[in-house]
């Protein structure tokens, strides 16, 4: 075994963060966030990448059911924030 | 052209930009700081706020405190029955049936039958018991002297043996500081299989006061030459009158104790109460019978005297606290900030005493006890408190007749004839308190990341993390899934590819 999961896990991670970052970027140049859509995106992309490392953690020190609980907890609250986020950026941009 | 093609073009160039310099910045600054990565920097910070270094015992202990004896608990008064009887002290009947119930179906029953109880499982309970049996025999009930753990500090080879290094070499070795001293032990304790280790000064609080040990010398290691005379004298004139041993028959005085520590498999546990479950136990009884006796040998060799210790001698728990290993807890047993309560503890006691000793530490176990309450939750028989306070005395049902319990610390008292009662019932020594403890997890990240977040928080917060621990699917006890899992080669890699 070359990679075991946790490697694999942390690379994932760095792969999401990078593109989380990236896009945030490109957004924010296009729509210009405002404070409220900015906190708002951060802590839903921190909670989506903070559940999605729960979730592949629980499952590799097999506890299926803390998986499916970093999921419901982590990872669908960051998805509401994100879709918030997503709703207020195209609010301002479409006032302007 | 619209303005904004021309601000795309140049922020994609400007991300580049960005993220290559940043990449430079990152990786030179990784390689001018290789000792000192953010994250070390990071984790030392949070671990420094987090965890309290005491300068002294960090448990109120009361001025009328008497240490125990080492038959002063419910084991040795149900294991050596007849033995007890003959130094004049008195057993009890129910705790004598839990002990003769215990010991019947631990040693020859099994149901194939039952989860977790098959012959399978007896196999692998015998298994992992099997070094502490030969090596430490009686050691798990308190009684010192026995096997690896004898108290004979020879100074010449043995005649027979073709090799043997277990005798205190004439020359002492000499460690240029305390901290090098220090560092070297805890490296030789790894190496030999421990998974957390701690230095401390012997205490004779923790120390036990007297020592019941029944069996003759002549049985106590194997024979490595013909009895002599003397010992064939010994073995004739063997009686009650020299079962009891105090501190004067020790051969040195001991000025320091190394505490082991021997994380317990995880799944394992996690099947309690279950022959599997004490199996988990078992292996770490015989880490304990062997770490601790190489240890000692090693100590022999920097031509110090040196004595192994499961948990005969002294009370592990205290000395491990403080050892700096873990904190006290509602279940009685040492939380370590790692492995949580699921270590078996080991110690050994040596007059060597240019070294670095470490200090107790606290990361809010207590705390998280007075409100979470699993662990009491969980046992069957109710043996573990539901104070919300500690107390010096116990305040159980069986308070009154508590001989069992130690007095003057202030702690949580369990009752241990409670949790003995189950023992005879089940025919194996138990664990849901253990397996139930939020403190028990795997070694993830996540887990030493909630722990940390939980030591900083209040109260409330505190039952919160409990539900939460719940919901999530921890702690769960009784649960015949568990012993599946425990033999599932799923996400296990037997043959290393």
């Amino acid at each position: 075994m070359i990679f075991t999961g946790i490697e694999i896990l942390f690379f994932s991670l760095g792969v999401i963060t990078t593109l989380a970052t990236g896009l945030i970027y490109y957004y924010n140049q296009k729509l210009k966030f405002n404070i409220s859509t900015w906190i708002s995106i951060c802590i839903g992309v921190f909670l989506f990448i903070f559940g999605i490392a729960w979730s592949f953690s629980s499952i590799l020190e097999g506890e299926p059911r803390a998986a499916s609980m970093g999921l419901i907890v982590f990872v669908i609250p960051s998805l509401i924030l994100l879709l918030l986020s997503r709703k207020l950026a195209l609010k301002k941009a479409a006032s302007k | 052209m619209s303005k904004n093609e021309n601000s795309s073009k140049l922020n994609r160039r400007d991300f580049f930009k960005i993220g290559g310099i940043t990449a430079a910045v990152g990786a030179g600054a990784l390689t001018t700081f290789p000792q000192k990565t953010a994250a070390k920097e990071l984790d030392k910070r949070l671990v420094d706020k987090i965890v309290t270094t005491h300068d002294d015992f960090p448990v109120e202990v009361r001025s009328d405190y008497v240490p125990p004896r080492n038959w002063d608990h419910v084991q040795a008064r149900s294991f050596f029955v007849n033995e007890i009887r003959a130094i004049g002290e008195t057993v009890e009947d129910d705790i004598v049936a839990d002990g003769q119930a215990f010991v019947q179906k631990m040693n020859f029953a099994y149901d194939n039958d039952k989860i977790g109880y098959n012959q399978a499982d007896k196999a692998l309970l015998a298994g992992a018991w099997a070094m502490n049996n030969y090596a430490a025999g009686p050691s798990p009930a308190a009684v010192p002297n026995f096997g690896v753990n004898s108290w004979e500090q020879r100074t010449d080879k043995v005649q027979f043996a073709l090799f043997d290094n277990d005798y205190v070499v004439k020359e002492k070795y000499q460690f240029e500081s305390k901290q090098e001293a220090a560092n070297q032990i805890k490296r030789a304790a790894k190496l030999f299989g421990a998974d957390l280790v701690g230095i401390t000064r012997r205490d004779k609080r923790w120390d036990y006061s007297k020592f019941l040990n029944p069996v003759s010398p002549l049985f106590r290691k194997p024979l490595l030459a013909p009895p002599s005379k003397e010992q064939m004298e010994e073995l004739h004139n063997w009686g009650p009158d020299k079962f009891v041993n105090d501190w004067s028959d020790f051969p040195f005085e001991p000025k320091t104790v190394i505490v082991l520590a021997f994380n317990m498999d995880y799944e394992g546990i996690s099947t309690s109460p279950s022959f599997v479950g004490s199996a988990a136990a078992g292996a770490g009884y015989s880490e304990m019978a062997k770490v601790p006796y190489q240890l000692a040998v090693y100590l022999k060799n920097l031509g110090f005297n040196a004595v192994s210790a499961g948990n005969d001698m002294g009370l592990s728990v205290p000395y491990a606290i403080a050892a700096g290993l873990g904190e006290a807890s509602r279940l009685g047993q040492a939380v370590t900030y790692k492995y949580g309560p699921r270590v078996r503890l080991a110690k050994v006691y040596t007059d060597f005493d240019f070294v670095e000793y470490d200090k107790p530490k606290s990361f809010g176990v207590m705390d998280f006890c007075k409100n979470c309450m699993r662990c009491a939750d969980a046992c069957p028989t109710k043996a573990i408190s539901f104070d919300k306070e500690p107390s010096f005395e116990p305040t159980h049902d069986n308070k009154d007749n508590a001989w069992y319990n130690v007095k003057g610390v202030k702690k949580y008292h369990v009752d241990a004839k409670k949790c003995f009662k189950l023992w005879g019932e089940l025919g194996d020594d138990c664990g849901i308190c253990m397996a139930s403890c939020p403190y028990n997890k795997p070694d993830f990240w996540h887990h030493r990341l909630v722990d940390s977040i939980t030591a900083a928080m209040p109260g409330p917060v505190h039952d919160l993390m409990r539900e939460m621990d719940i919901l999530f699917g921890y702690g769960n006890v009784e649960d015949k899934e568990s012993i599946k899992k425990f033999y599932s080669p799923e996400g296990k890699s037997y043959d290393g590819h």
